[in-house]
């Protein structure tokens, strides 16, 4: 024991345990907030545990909205939009590395660029071509019109930009064509950035608020931000019954980072990137 | 024979003229009327809008209501507009601002519905009547209206020994007393945050002081509209504004967090929405109390909230559309929504009904509201209000910071609208 603790650096221990404290704070609040009453919730001084545990906030989530349905939407969606989102990034970064065609230089301006273009310019006309390829109301008119993302070639373009020419060479003269160099050379070397960009992407269209809301009308096409939404009223007061939706919408994306989490950290390591 | 085919032919021609037009007259109505209907109420309110939606889809088997929550007030303009743009639009919808859409693309269609003898539009307050105006006529029938009341915390009101039931401030300066004796001997939980007043929505408040002031905010001027916020009558409310801050009466720029710090009972006072009444009852940790918003040279309260409209072209579909509307805006409809809700009955029969009654009864707050319903105040509503609702935040911030002086913030905020409705 005495040898272990001779091991910790102590002060670093403490910053990091305070950090942790700092990060974990807003999960615990928000998981015991779930169980309290609108008194509990703005107490002052703030009291950490409920009055009483009642699981009638949970109740009224499914009362008022149909969860199970939402919950089933955004995990169809997202898992969709990040599937064909990697799909196309994976294959743009490579060519954008890999293939030596003109005007490459230009086109990866054009895609950095399209970062800096805010989100609420593009929704009208976005929303006007899918009106016209009649997607309104069903799972494409979500799914496709946010599949590209710049940010994800980015990120992905710098990182096979780092992975040594002559892996390429060496493969080109074993004989492999340029899908072989991808998913034998390339997509192995790669497998930390492609699961941050997993990461990423999954989160960003699991939050995905007003593109959902504006090209769906039915509730069965509906994700779960909007529900969530629907659940508090303009500037509400009742957090409680958001905080117990928000506590059932985090699992998946849990779920995600446990599984990719040692790819990420190890991306993290090597990218210098903060998740 | 030639004179027997041009006969022949105009004669077909003839036919086909009549039939294509008999046609277009005959055109039946379909035995059920589908409506599209989009709504920006949520919560508890959504709730109870659509139990009463659907309690009229079910009384009407010629009607059949598809019933969207189009997202927040934001949210529901963005929907609309783009819906609009490309012919996807709702044929009714419960939205702020939706007179804009209707009047502010020409259609004052709604003038003559609501002269149906059916809705009784003399029972509607005047204010809320003006509040569907665009352009002062009506394009848009009121709905889940609301005012903003001066809610306290009785025990800190009753620690500074202040008794408001007996002697509320009639005017913003006895206010400013009240407000700056509740913050200096009212602290009950000796809090580092503690403020006497602040309110969760300023630029509303500060319309309605600006009406009490006598000021129009904007004023018709020929075709055109122009500010007349930045006129002595704004800048005085705009200086008592400012005084609150200068006296650490009203925090800086923390709107936002007013209702927050109300509730943790850290802000004597409160101006923040009628709807309230009904949401912090009983939900409080402290004693809750309301007074009727103190005035400056009058009373005048703005109003605020969502409206009814009908944007399809359809006729059947605006038939039916408006049947929904008057269904809602029924006196026992809207009185029960209007009640389970916390927003203001839109009729002025539902002051003497015996809901009404039962309801003050139960929740003497709702008086407060009901009493500031003859004072409800509608500004001239007009094309670019949105816009000039952010040069008012912006100028209110830079007032509260002291970025601006109050005479410069206003002005620099009439000029950016004078330049925005050119």
């Amino acid at each position: 024991m005495a040898r272990t603790l001779k091991k910790i650096n102590i002060p670093v221990f403490l910053i990091l345990l305070a950090g942790s404290v700092v990060m974990v704070f807003p999960f615990v609040w928000m998981i015991l907030s779930a169980f309290k009453t609108v008194p509990d919730v703005y107490t002052y001084p703030p009291r950490w545990l409920p009055s009483s545990w009642k699981l009638t906030n949970y109740q009224k989530v499914f009362q008022m909205i149909p969860f199970a349905r939402y919950y089933f939407n955004s995990i169809f969606t997202s898992s969709a939009q990040t599937a064909i989102q990697l799909a196309l990034s994976v294959t743009a970064a490579y060519a954008l590395v890999v293939l030596h065609f003109p005007g490459r230089r230009f086109l990866y301006t054009v895609i950095r660029s399209t970062m800096f273009v805010p989100t609420v310019v593009t929704l009208i006309p976005l929303y006007l071509l899918v009106s016209k390829a009649r997607m309104i109301d069903t799972y494409a008119g979500i799914i496709l019109p946010q599949v590209f993302a710049a940010f994800t070639i980015f990120l992905l373009v710098s990182f096979f930009s780092s992975i040594p020419p002559i892996l390429f060479d060496s493969a080109k003269l074993d004989g492999c064509g340029y899908y072989r160099i991808l998913s034998e050379v390339v997509i192995p070397n790669a497998k930390s950035p492609i699961s941050t960009a997993m990461l990423f992407s999954f989160l960003g269209h699991w939050k995905s608020y007003t593109w959902p809301l504006i090209v769906t009308n039915k509730a069965k096409y509906r994700t779960l931000p909007i529900g969530m939404k629907y659940l508090v009223q303009e500037s509400s007061s009742e957090y409680q019954i958001m905080m117990a939706a928000s506590v059932m919408a985090i699992l998946p994306v849990l779920i995600v980072y446990l599984f990719f989490e040692k790819q990420l950290v190890k991306s993290i390591t090597l990218t210098g990137l903060k998740a | 024979m030639k004179k027997t085919t041009a006969i022949m032919l105009l004669l077909t021609l003839g036919i086909s003229l009549v039939f294509a037009t008999g046609a277009k007259e005959v055109t039946a109505r379909p035995e059920v009327v589908k409506l599209q209907v989009w709504y920006a109420i949520s919560g508890a309110s959504g709730e109870q809008f659509l139990a009463l939606a659907k309690a009229f889809d079910a009384s009407r088997p010629d009607i059949e209501l598809e019933l969207t929550y189009s997202g927040s007030y934001a949210d529901t303009a963005t929907k609309v507009s783009a819906a609009l743009l490309s012919g996807d639009e709702p044929d009714a919808a419960i939205m702020a601002a939706g007179q804009l859409y209707t009047g502010g693309r020409g259609d004052f269609s709604m003038e003559d519905l609501v002269k149906d003898a059916d809705f009784n539009v003399n029972d509607i307050f005047k204010g809320m009547l003006e509040y569907g105006m665009f352009e002062g006529r009506v394009a848009a029938v009121p709905y889940g209206i609301s005012s903003q009341v001066l809610y306290y915390n009785k025990d800190i009101t009753d620690a500074a020994g202040l008794d408001l039931e007996k002697s509320p401030p009639t005017t913003w300066a006895q206010f400013f007393t009240v407000a700056k004796t509740a913050m200096e001997r009212g602290n009950v939980q000796r809090s580092p945050d503690f403020f006497g007043f602040d309110t969760s929505d300023g630029v509303w408040l500060f319309k309605s002081m600006l009406g009490q002031n006598g000021n129009e905010v904007v004023r018709k001027v020929g075709d055109r509209v122009r500010p007349v916020f930045q006129e002595t009558s704004g800048v005085e409310v705009g200086t008592f504004w400012k005084s609150l801050v200068d006296a650490n009466v009203m925090p800086a720029g923390q709107h936002n967090n007013a209702e927050k710090k109300f509730l943790a009972g850290n802000l004597a006072f409160i101006a923040a929405s009628s709807n309230r009444v009904a949401r912090w009852k009983d939900n409080t940790n402290f004693a809750l109390g309301a007074i009727v918003m103190p005035g400056f040279k009058n009373r005048s309260i703005a109003l605020g909230g969502n409206v009814g409209v009908i944007l399809t072209s359809d006729q059947y579909k605006r038939d039916a559309s408006w049947q929904l509307l008057k269904y809602l805006l029924e006196e026992e409809n809207h009185t029960e929504f209007a009640l389970s809700t916390g927003y203001l009955p839109v009729r002025k029969s539902a002051q003497t009904g015996a809901v009404v009654r039962e309801a003050l009864a139960s929740n003497p707050l709702y008086k407060v509201a009901f009493d500031q319903l003859e004072n409800a105040w509608a500004y001239y509503h007009f094309q670019e209000m949105g816009t000039m609702d952010a040069f008012f935040w912006y100028a209110l911030d830079e007032i509260e910071k002291g970025v601006s002086s109050v005479e410069v913030a206003l002005a620099k905020a009439a000029a950016s609208l004078e330049k925005e409705i050119e």
